[in-house]
């Protein structure tokens, strides 16, 4: 809490702690959520960069985590509903160069007893499990992201979203019903 | 339990958030309930199928030249809030202005295109000339409004002293609203201390200029209007400023930023209303849909978090 006064107050160096305390996270999630890295990026970028000019309006109302967590979570549903008007193929990752990840290479893998059929399995899988997750609306697929892959409690995750806890769970039913509709195939 | 509440509650119990209370109700109906012990194996599957597009950390390479990209952006940042900083040399340059003795003794008249404004002469058509003098008072030293007394040095041993003071010479000015002397005047009166009315004529003017599109693009004007609708103390100024940043809404990023910091700190219900409808050609951006949020749920004025949630029900994307 004093970390975050001192930043309120102008100190840089309190705020450069701050970030440090939560940006491999708000990386992590973006990166997850976009599949990709210049994506994850800009997330990140403008996600700091709000809680820089923003600070002095947080009143300790909630924890600071689900504060930014709010700022992070409006920009990836921004970036969610602006991919999903662009109908990108979305289902391929790319990196921070723009390459596409094939994740239909044959990848070479030297170590002993590697299976190369299993491996590219298991990255078909990845891809139809993507693109499964691309189906959600963008709130479902925040929802899923923050409650499967991050582990928030749905409570916490209701309070990032401006939303009750109810209807985070009704989110959450709804997204797993959709996903189990389209990856039947996999039971 | 109905099959469709347990396929419900079947979700939430995979995903750990089934409250311990209605975890007995559902094991009995799974008990007996062949197609919804199915669900929750089918549930379960794929909670598992979707680790396989497993959460990567992020690469320490991506993780640095992220952290760089967000220091280089933070270093060009001024060190304080822009606003204040504005707010600070707006208001020390009114101080050095001594602006209550110039409010009160300057007269401004100026030539508006139509309209009527209280206590002021109006000209039918925009005047083009430059400001000028139309009446000042004699140059009779010991008549003369004093401002300031800056220093009294008495001379040794004697009866004399020399004092150092500052003069106001009323002065009445005439010229067009573009013109840059009667715009600084201007600028100078919607700082004043003490009178109401003058920074809120002034303000007034300076907002009717910016809705009309007559320069103020950029520059002083639109600075001096977010720090009326900002700080001055009138609530009445206040929205007048507001008033005049309209046309800039979409436009201008500090211009939005100032209004959203209304939004959310001004002490006026009636400002804090206008604030909201300033923002309306702006309201699906996302910063302005969180503040918008917050104010539904935090405000202290109830037509005020409802005027928030009806302008975010009204938006498309919200789901």
């Amino acid at each position: 809490m004093e970390l975050i006064r001192e930043a309120q107050q102008g100190s840089r160096a309190a705020f450069d702690t701050l970030v440090r305390q939560y940006d491999a996270q708000v990386l992590r999630l973006a990166l997850h959520l976009t599949g990709s890295e210049h994506d994850a990026e800009d997330i990140h970028q403008e996600a700091f960069l709000k809680a820089y000019r923003y600070l002095g309006n947080f009143r300790f109302e909630c924890s600071f985590y689900t504060w930014l967590y709010r700022i992070v979570t409006n920009l990836c549903l921004d970036h969610l509903r602006r991919r999903k008007s662009r109908r990108e193929e979305q289902s391929i990752l790319v990196d921070s160069s723009g390459e596409e990840i094939d994740l239909l290479s044959n990848v070479s893998d030297e170590r002993p007893g590697a299976n190369p059929a299993r491996e590219l399995d298991r990255k078909l899988l990845a891809q139809k499990i993507k693109a499964a997750l691309d189906t959600l609306t963008p709130r479902e697929r925040m929802v899923f992201e923050l409650k499967h892959y991050q582990g928030l409690k749905l409570r916490t995750i209701g309070e990032m979203l401006h939303t009750t806890e109810e209807t985070a769970k009704n989110t959450l039913f709804r997204a797993t019903r959709k996903l189990r509709t389209h990856l039947t195939e996999l039971r | 339990m109905k099959c469709e509440l347990a396929q419900e509650k079947i979700a939430l119990a995979v995903y750990g958030e089934l409250p311990d209370e209605a975890s007995p109700e559902l094991d009995r109906h799974l008990a007996i309930c062949d197609a919804c012990r199915r669900e929750l194996e089918a549930v379960q599957a794929l909670h598992q199928a979707m680790y396989l597009y497993p959460v990567t950390e992020p690469s320490a390479n991506l993780l640095a030249r992220t952290r760089l990209r967000l220091e280089d952006a933070l270093d060009t940042l001024p060190r304080q809030s822009w606003m204040v900083r504005l707010a600070q040399n707006m208001l020390a340059g009114a101080g050095r202005l001594r602006t209550a003795p110039v409010a009160a003794s300057v007269l401004l008249l100026l030539g508006i295109g139509g309209g009527a404004f209280g206590g002021y002469h109006l000209a039918e058509k925009r005047a083009a000339a430059n400001a000028a003098i139309v009446a000042a008072s004699n140059e009779d030293l010991s008549s003369a409004q004093i401002a300031n007394v800056s220093s009294i040095v008495r001379e040794p041993d004697s009866e004399t002293v020399e004092v150092s003071y500052d003069r106001v010479v009323p002065v009445k000015m005439r010229g067009s609203l573009d013109d840059p002397f009667i715009r600084s005047l201007l600028l100078a009166a919607a700082q004043a201390n003490g009178d109401n009315e003058i920074r809120s004529n002034s303000v007034g003017l300076l907002a009717a200029e910016c809705r009309a599109g007559h320069q103020c693009n950029g520059g002083p004007v639109r600075d001096a209007l977010m720090v009326s609708a900002r700080y001055d103390r009138s609530p009445a100024v206040r929205r007048k400023a507001l008033a005049g940043l309209e046309p800039f809404i979409a436009e201008d990023m500090r211009v939005r930023d100032a209004v959203l910091e209304i939004l959310m700190s001004d002490g006026d219900p009636a400002v804090r209303t206008q604030a909201i409808s300033v923002l309306q050609p702006v309201e699906a951006d996302s910063s302005v849909r969180q503040v918008l949020h917050t104010v539904a749920v935090e405000d202290q004025n109830p037509h005020i978090r409802n005027a928030s949630q009806q302008v975010l029900s009204q938006l498309p994307e919200i789901q």
